[in-house]
């Protein structure tokens, strides 16, 4: 029996459709079998992120009025062999086309194939978010270092405090180093503090998670980012494993002072 | 005529009119007009009534008072009676309630409680506290507090980190802006009541004693 996580934020756009893709590819290449759920009806874009658009047949309400099996609907991601499936959302109707009961016996039924069911919530506190949180067991709040972004979180992980799932844990996405360091956005501290929750990690922020976003690769298969760093330990610690949180302030030395900071020790 | 049924005896802080309760009520309004009206007094005084264990709605009990108040020398200040009914006990036990919620008011949530509410843990900003009596936050308040919310104009609101956007104490409002330098610069350890001027005030927690010596229940300390 797998488990279900609804990644959720509140606020738009703070990467919660990212987060879905990369953290499910992320445990996908730990070797765990992940089915990545697009909840976000009438607004999808999970499958664009993960360059299936063009592989989708049915769609998560053809599933669920009985036009088709789940297994029909689910598309593979043919990168990672065998263990990443995306089921997508229908584009042509919206939020209300769903109701919390089917959701969550969806995903009850996906649970029993797959070790991850990630549920990819859509922005608001509406009935798209109430058929995300229908069928998880726990749940991720994304948020990025901005004052309207953590109230929303706040917002919504009082809603999640009401459902009957264990306490949520936070990621903050788009941390950008310079800004924090100069004290010009909230630091992890304030966030963390303000919010009174689990830190489950960090993503630093880059330009290559739009470029890759853009090209329907999620950046978590280059080995080499600091972002697909950050989504590659908050997957192992998804799994279990405890790993330290990422260091902000390393990597903007020289050479030079790296060098230079060997022979200080 | 064989018993007194109201006696009218002097004390510190005045006339008292003691009216039997064990006789027909129609007796004794009858008695008290006699009495009142008898005159030797010659300067409009304040008289207090005490009832005893007779239970009067208040409908009989402005009755009295209009009786008393007829004679035209005395107003009645005060009326004492050693029984309740049980809606008056019920809204009592409401009111004199101390809740306790532990946990965060997150953005957009709101408590709400009949008497005073103890907070263990935060009020974040766009969360709201309600309280007919007072709040008491042991944590950090950035939201919106509104104490005494039936009216109760000596209500306070205390928190051990004082930021909130909004207070309120019964029908009073303050908006909180960088125009509290009180608030602004101390933040720790802060409580709002409403002074004898009507307005919404901030002290350190030290004086909340001096300031509303009646929230004290428990003696000792010595």
């Amino acid at each position: 029996m797998g488990e279900a996580i609804v990644i959720t934020s509140g606020k738009g756009g703070v990467g919660k459709t990212t987060t879905t893709a990369n953290l499910g590819t992320a445990l996908a290449l730990q070797g765990k079998k992940v089915c990545l759920v697009d909840t976000d009806i009438g607004l999808r874009n999970l499958d664009v992120v993960l360059g299936l658009e063009n592989r989708i047949i049915y769609d998560l309400v053809d599933v669920i009025e009985g036009r088709c099996k789940a297994h029909q609907a689910i598309v593979r991601d043919k990168r990672v062999d065998e263990k990443l499936y995306l089921l997508p959302a229908a584009q042509t109707t919206d939020k209300n086309a769903v109701n919390p009961e089917q959701m969550k016996s969806l995903i009850d039924e996906l649970k029993r194939e797959y070790d991850y069911v990630l549920i990819d919530c859509p922005a608001g506190i509406e009935q798209g978010y109430r058929n995300a949180v229908a069928g998880a067991d726990r749940a991720i709040v994304v948020t990025t270092p901005e004052i309207s972004a953590v109230r929303d979180a706040d917002r919504i992980i009082g809603l999640l405090e009401q459902e009957d799932i264990e306490p949520p844990r936070l990621i903050i996405n788009r941390v950008r180093k310079k800004l924090m360091n100069n004290g010009d956005t909230l630091d992890i501290n304030d966030i963390t503090t303000h919010l009174s929750i689990d830190l489950l990690g960090i993503i630093v922020e880059s330009d290559d998670v739009i470029s890759s976003s853009n090209k329907g690769e999620p950046i978590v298969m280059d080995p080499n980012n600091k972002a697909s760093l950050g989504y590659r330990n908050i997957a192992r610690r998804i799994l279990g494993e405890s790993v330290p949180l990422m260091s902000l302030d390393d990597d903007h030395k020289g050479v030079l002072a790296k060098i230079k900071s060997l022979f200080s020790k | 005529m064989n018993k007194q049924l109201v006696h009218i005896k002097g004390t510190k802080e005045g006339l008292v009119l003691r009216l039997d309760d064990s006789c027909a009520y129609a007796e004794l309004i009858e008695e008290l007009k006699n009495r009142v009206s008898e005159g030797g007094i010659d300067n409009r005084v304040d008289v207090q009534l005490d009832i005893g264990y007779r239970f009067l709605t208040k409908e009989q009990k402005n009755d009295l008072v209009n009786v008393v108040e007829q004679s035209g020398k005395m107003h009645v200040s005060n009326v004492f009676s050693e029984v309740i009914s049980i809606d008056e006990s019920n809204e009592l036990l409401l009111t004199s309630k101390r809740d306790t919620y532990i946990g965060i008011v997150r953005s957009g949530q709101i408590v709400k409680a009949t008497g005073d509410i103890v907070i263990i843990g935060d009020v974040n900003p766009n969360g709201r506290v309600e309280a007919g009596g007072n709040i008491f936050v042991l944590g950090k308040l950035k939201g919106l507090v509104h104490a005494g919310f039936e009216g109760n104009q000596d209500a306070i609101i205390a928190a051990s980190h004082f930021e909130p956007t909004h207070v309120y104490i019964a029908d009073k409002m303050d908006v909180m802006s960088n125009e509290k330098p009180f608030v602004s610069q101390h933040m720790d350890q802060i409580f709002a009541y409403i002074d004898h001027n009507g307005f919404i005030s901030y002290e350190r927690l030290q004086e909340a004693r001096n300031i509303r010596p009646s929230l004290t229940t428990v003696q000792g300390g010595s």
